[in-house]
């Protein structure tokens, strides 16, 4: 079991360094550079020089390879040129900010969409199932864009919640906390209610499936009631293939998304790594591609212990010692 | 002020009446009025919620060129002068008063007393000698650099006392200290150690403690949450005074949110949840605020004729086509004047600006009145003109098939670039596609992001390039990057060694002459000739300049607006809201 | 019941990309100048004068240029002409367009858009969709067989793919490629790259479907009667993931439709005047008056929403052919 985790350790950290290093490399193919975008149409062919230099976009790739993996081996990431900071010092911040909404999100989408995945996919043909799936299919079928933007959009008509942000500029009254819940509300929602969609259809799938197995058939023939049978004996089995997934949502959602949190302006990952995209600051999209493949690494790890526990059959911990 | 003004400063005078005149003029439309000029007593106190779209990069000026660091150093910082907005004059600030030496080349300006620092440290003339250092100073390449040059040279600033400062341009030079608005007066007691240490673009960054960065300007930095927003407190160490004698800024607080998405800027604005935004606002905007005004919630302004329009240039650069046999039609006059022929300027306002633009034939719009020359044609559109044009330089319709021919018989067809994900500009470039369609002409719009396109023009890798080439200041004479042919700014053919063509060095020797001149007449008259010769050649063709739209709540009051950015907050220490 | 509206969902979204040229009213390219967002035309059969007439609509007039506000000019109606120009149903008038659906900010009608973004939409989504489950099939399937270092390899790969930023990519592609690509060639990188990207998420979950089967007893019984590996892994295993890889193809076509729209905002789009879904609905959410005022651009997201529904309702009941039991 050791040996297998730190294997799989292992290879979250290759994973981390590999990811890192293709955003590098891509990022020298793509046209134009940080200096290119930031000094705009006007600069003059001196300036740019004078800017390459100083941020070494002038050396040959190898180069800048070679010293950005040298640091990174002093666990030192490079430095953000837009902000002129260690990359290493701006993740942190925004990697909590996208977990407080990531983990909210997943929560909620979790408690709704699995269990309403257990209700539609038990009872086929039913009205309440017909009701829930077309339901996962709207949601499944707007862009998270689009989402997004109606949610803020119903959020300003209401006047129920703000439209964007993470906490007020003046903390009001009932304390920061609150002022928190009343922001995370349309975020969260937003990332939320396609997830849950995902869920509750993956769920389905697999309990309808499971209902039709023989084990399932002989439980009901021995008379064993229809809510014990689909909550205890058949859910077990069923969770299988959300669990393969789960660990996957978990990653990329801790990655950050980058339609929600730019519109309703969360200063996550994911608009980190969207305005990171957008100047060409390539240890910063370096970083942020990294701490993603971390947070992924991790993800799958959990899914896999998640299945192995769920059905010991998959365990890879179990071949490894066997 | 007034006996201090010299032949400098006369043309500002006649700008400045006139002006005044446009922004009267401009702003009578049935959209409601600012509140400019209120009567009464300006409110004191509050809080100002505006929004910005992009996080600073910096506290430090001379290390961005962004909007955002920009607005951050107008907030804290104070300059020697300021150059009005809404009437382009010169006014004093950090310098009380100037005079200008008979031969036109110094100026001596005198310091207000008793200034300091937001830290309480007095402010001399040697932080000013300091904000020059810092311009000019090769190791840091700071981002004013070129800001503060007269035809590409330094200035010599001197200290004469502790509170006179003389400035001596290389050269005479026509638009005279108003470059100077650009620069901020840093503190020098803060600053100089890591100018000498060769990391002032370094310091003051967005991780330094608050307490370090002071200023001179109405606001200090109070709190910065990366991603959120900065929020600023008024200095209470601000050297300027109201009117009324009382401390200036009006304003207790003002907050600047970071909100990256249009739309939610827009809803939030509407909905009573932000004051003002720093930007004008987009065509497809109006409607929603014109509704929210209706209803008294935010108030509109039209702010006129904007003094930029966005143009379509070819790549002039000789030999920059490779072997492409287009390079005989492609970089050819005619087929530039063909296509301002041949595209309807008013379909082109209704369709990208929802008719809320004028057309522009030439690089300055009719708004600039006193730089727009009023003699410059019209051109008309005439798709059968523009046929003809064309077929002068060989390109006709040999197959017959609506479509247009070289002499070699390919397709005449070239490549567009613009920008992704600007409206304006993806929309325009589809109006030409379509307009260039009708006369046989085929182009492909490829649309890609602001860095991808600024590569390949400075690369000179491209057919052709939509795109904005914004004017930084009204005077032409602070602009000589994109008149002048050795310019970095010279977008249709950058930083050539020697003038390509016989009309570049035309317009290379008339500029030289305008910028050194004094006389306001022969500098226009000198200007007049430069837009003529840019007509008749045409290196970008403008069409459509939008019309400027802002909007903020009702509560803001005390207001200048100007159709520059930031509209509505370039004198942030006047601004007021009703309590 | 069900499945048989699924079967009609999807055959209408084919019959209507098929056959968009002749039922559109409008030539696809067409960009109607004063008419930027109008509203959908009404068509009528009442008249003013309270008599019954042939279909007809009124031409949109301008209230508000800037603010897009129009009336029915009642004053003309025009009648619609029927099988003529080779379509079904049109107006012969140029200045009175039928608009079933409106018009977007460029004066084009959504209606013949959505038609014509059909053919793009939908055949990129599914023959990326496709190519996803084949390539997931037989990745996760081989991993989940085999096992060991084969299934180590097979799964980090998968895991790279996840997380290399796929905007970098499409970037680094748009770089090295042509500026101009013809829609041929645009369909074909995006197919691909999509099915690149959508592969390991099908590939995860068949390979920890087989990895279960194979400890079951019909999978050992098969081989213990001397089933070769392949047969085993195509005969039994894999036919065993066939729920999964239903459910899965449902969530990867929204999200490849949608997916268009991303990476035609790195450049790697549609040339004009081909229409797609994704990119419209990327428009349409660039404007926040869209819920507001303009509905009729989220008319996209609803033949999504009925083609993904459709799509949902076949292969449900495709798969393993589950009865309800209980």
């Amino acid at each position: 079991m050791i040996r297998y985790a730190a294997r799989r350790l292992a290879f979250a950290l290759f994973l981390v360094i590999a990811v890192s290093s293709a955003s590098l490399l891509l990022s020298r193919l793509a046209p134009g550079d940080f200096v290119t975008e930031s000094l705009g149409a006007r600069a003059s062919r001196q300036a740019i020089e004078q800017q390459r230099a100083r941020f070494g976009l002038n050396r040959s790739f190898g180069a800048q390879y070679r010293d950005w993996l040298a640091s990174v081996a002093r666990l030192d990431f490079g430095y953000s040129m837009l902000y002129d900071r260690p990359v290493r010092d701006l993740i942190p911040e925004r990697a909590a900010n996208t977990a407080i909404l990531a983990l909210t999100a997943l929560v909620c989408a979790t408690l709704v969409g699995v269990p309403l995945g257990i209700v539609s996919g038990s009872r086929r043909g039913g009205l309440l199932s017909a009701a829930i799936r077309t339901a996962s299919v709207v949601l499944l079928s707007m862009p998270p864009l689009l989402t997004s933007l109606f949610l803020v959009f119903a959020a300003a008509r209401t006047g129920w919640l703000p439209i964007a942000g993470m906490r007020s500029a003046t903390v009001p009254a009932g304390g920061g906390f609150m002022d928190l819940i009343r922001h995370l509300v349309v975020p969260a929602a937003a990332i939320a209610l396609p997830l849950a969609a995902m869920l509750e259809r993956l769920q389905a799938q697999a309990m309808a499936e499971v209902i039709a197995e023989p084990f399932v058939l002989a439980a009901v023939a021995r008379g064993v009631p229809r809510s014990r049978i689909v909550w205890h004996g058949a859910l077990k089995a069923a969770l299988r293939p959300v669990a393969a997934v789960y660990g996957l949502i978990i990653g990329s959602l801790l990655s950050g998304s980058f339609a929600v949190e730019v519109i309703t302006a969360w200063p996550g990952l994911g608009s980190l790594m969207l305005q990171a995209l957008r100047t060409r600051d390539v240890y910063l999209v370096a970083g942020c591609a990294g701490a993603g493949a971390l947070f992924l690494a991790c993800g799958t790890l959990v899914s896999d212990l998640a299945l192995a526990a769920i059905d010991p059959r998959t365990s890879d911990a179990r071949a490894e010692a066997a | 002020m007034g006996q201090i003004l010299t032949g400098l400063n006369r043309r500002l005078l006649v700008s400045l009446a006139l002006a005044a005149l446009c922004a009267a003029g401009c702003r009578s439309d049935s959209t409601s009025r600012s509140t400019a000029g209120l009567q009464g007593a300006v409110p004191r106190g509050g809080e100002l919620l505006v929004s910005v779209r992009s996080e600073p990069r910096s506290f430090n000026r001379h290390a961005a060129r962004d909007t955002t660091t920009d607005l951050v150093s107008k907030l804290t910082q104070g300059s020697l002068i300021r150059v009005n907005q809404v009437t382009q004059a010169v006014e004093p600030w950090l310098a009380e008063s100037w005079t200008t030496a008979a031969d036109g080349r110094s100026v001596t300006l005198h310091l207000a007393r008793d200034v300091s620092f937001s830290d309480g440290h007095p402010f001399t003339a040697g932080d000013v000698l300091f904000a020059f250092e810092a311009a000019y100073d090769e190791k840091s390449g700071s981002a004013l650099a070129d800001v503060v040059q007269a035809g590409g040279k330094k200035l010599v600033v001197t200290a004469t006392d502790p509170l006179t400062v003389v400035v001596t341009f290389p050269s005479p030079f026509a638009p005279g200290i108003r470059i100077l608005n650009d620069l901020p007066i840093l503190p020098r007691h803060k600053l100089e150690g890591a100018l000498k240490a060769g990391t002032f673009r370094k310091s003051w960054g967005l991780d330094t403690p608050l307490s370090e960065i002071v200023g001179l300007g109405p606001f200090l930095v109070s709190e910065y949450v990366p991603g959120q927003r900065v929020v600023f407190a008024r200095n209470p160490r601000y050297f300027a005074k109201a009117p009324d004698g009382g401390a200036l800024p009006y304003l207790d607080r003002l907050v600047v949110e970071i909100i990256p998405d249009q739309s939610a800027e827009l809803l939030r604005l509407e909905s009573g949840q932000l004051d003002m935004m720093t930007s004008e606002i987009a065509p497809d905007a109006y409607a929603p605020l014109k509704r929210a005004a209706d209803q008294g919630r935010v108030r509109l302004l039209d702010l006129g004729v904007s003094r930029n329009a966005d143009g379509l240039w070819f790549n002039l650069k000789p030999g920059a086509l490779g072997g492409d046999p287009r390079a005989a039609w492609l970089q050819r006059d005619e087929l530039r004047r063909a296509i301002s022929m041949a595209v309807d300027r008013k379909l082109f306002a209704d369709t990208v600006f929802f008719g809320a633009g004028v057309p522009v034939y030439g690089p300055e719009t009719p708004a600039d009145k006193v730089w727009y020359w009023p003699g410059l044609p019209q051109t008309p559109h005439d798709t059968a003109a523009a046929k003809q044009l064309l077929a002068s330089i060989g390109l006709t319709d040999h197959g017959r098939d609506g479509l247009l021919d070289d002499p070699q018989n390919r397709p005449v067809r070239f490549t567009l670039l613009t920008q992704k994900g600007r409206p304006n500009l993806e929309r325009g470039a589809a109006v030409i596609r379509d307009e260039l369609k009708k006369i046989g002409v085929t182009v492909d719009v490829v649309a890609l992001d602001s860095g991808a396109v600024i590569d390949q023009l400075l690369h000179a890798r491209y057919e052709a390039i939509y795109f904005n080439a914004d004017k930084t200041d009204l005077d032409p004479g602070t602009n000589p990057d994109f008149w002048f042919s050795f310019g970095s700014a010279h977008v249709w053919n950058l930083e050539q060694r020697a003038p390509a063509t016989p009309w570049e060095r035309q317009i290379d020797a008339l500029m030289t002459r305008q910028i050194a001149s004094t006389d306001e007449a022969e500098r226009q008259s000198l200007y007049a000739d430069v837009q003529k010769i840019f007509f008749e050649h045409a290196p970008i063709v403008y069409f459509v300049a939008p019309r400027i739209y802002v909007a903020h709540s009702v509560r803001v009051t005390n207001l200048t607006p100007s159709e520059y950015r930031p509209q509505l907050l370039w004198r942030p220490d006047t601004v007021a809201v009703a309590r | 019941m069900t499945r048989g509206l699924g079967v009609v969902l999807v055959t209408l979204a084919l019959l209507a990309a098929v056959a968009a040229p002749m039922v559109a009213p409008n030539p696809v390219d067409a960009h109607f100048a004063g008419l930027l967002n109008a509203p959908p035309t009404i068509v009528r059969m009442a008249g003013e004068d309270h008599a019954w007439h042939a279909p007809f609509i009124y031409r949109w007039r301008l209230v508000s240029q800037l603010e897009q506000q129009y009336e029915e000019d009642r004053s003309a109606p025009t009648a619609l002409a029927w099988f003529s120009g080779g379509r079904l149903v049109g107006s012969p008038d140029q200045a009175a367009p039928l608009l079933l659906l409106g018009t977007d900010s460029y004066g084009r009608d959504v209606f013949t858009r959505l038609l014509f973004g059909a053919r793009t939409s939908l055949g990129l989504a599914v023959t990326a969709a496709l190519g996803a489950m084949l390539a997931g099939a037989v990745l996760g399937g081989l991993a989940g067989f085999a096992g060991g270092m084969t299934d180590d390899v097979v799964m980090r790969a998968t895991d790279f793919v996840m997380v290399l930023p796929a905007i970098y990519v499409a970037l680094a592609l748009r770089s090295v490629l042509p500026l101009v690509l013809t829609a041929p060639q645009v369909f074909a990188l995006l197919a691909a790259i999509f099915a690149v990207v959508g592969a390991p998420f099908v590939a995860r979950g068949v390979r920890a479907i087989v990895r279960s089967e194979r400890q079951l007893d019909y999978a050992r019984a098969a081989q213990a009667l001397g089933a070769s590996d392949l047969r085993l892994l195509i005969r039994h295993l894999l036919p065993a993931a066939g729920g999964f890889i239903a459910v899965q193809m449902t969530l990867l076509i929204p999200a490849f439709i949608i997916g268009e729209a991303t990476l035609s905002y790195v450049g790697l789009g549609f040339p004009d005047p081909v229409a797609s879904w994704g990119t419209m609905l990327h428009d349409a959410s660039s404007n926040i008056r869209v819920f507001a005022d303009f509905p009729w651009l989220l008319s996209p997201a609803a033949a999504m929403f009925l083609v993904v529904l459709g799509v949902n309702l076949v292969l449900q009941n495709a798969s393993r052919g589950v009865k309800s039991i209980l």
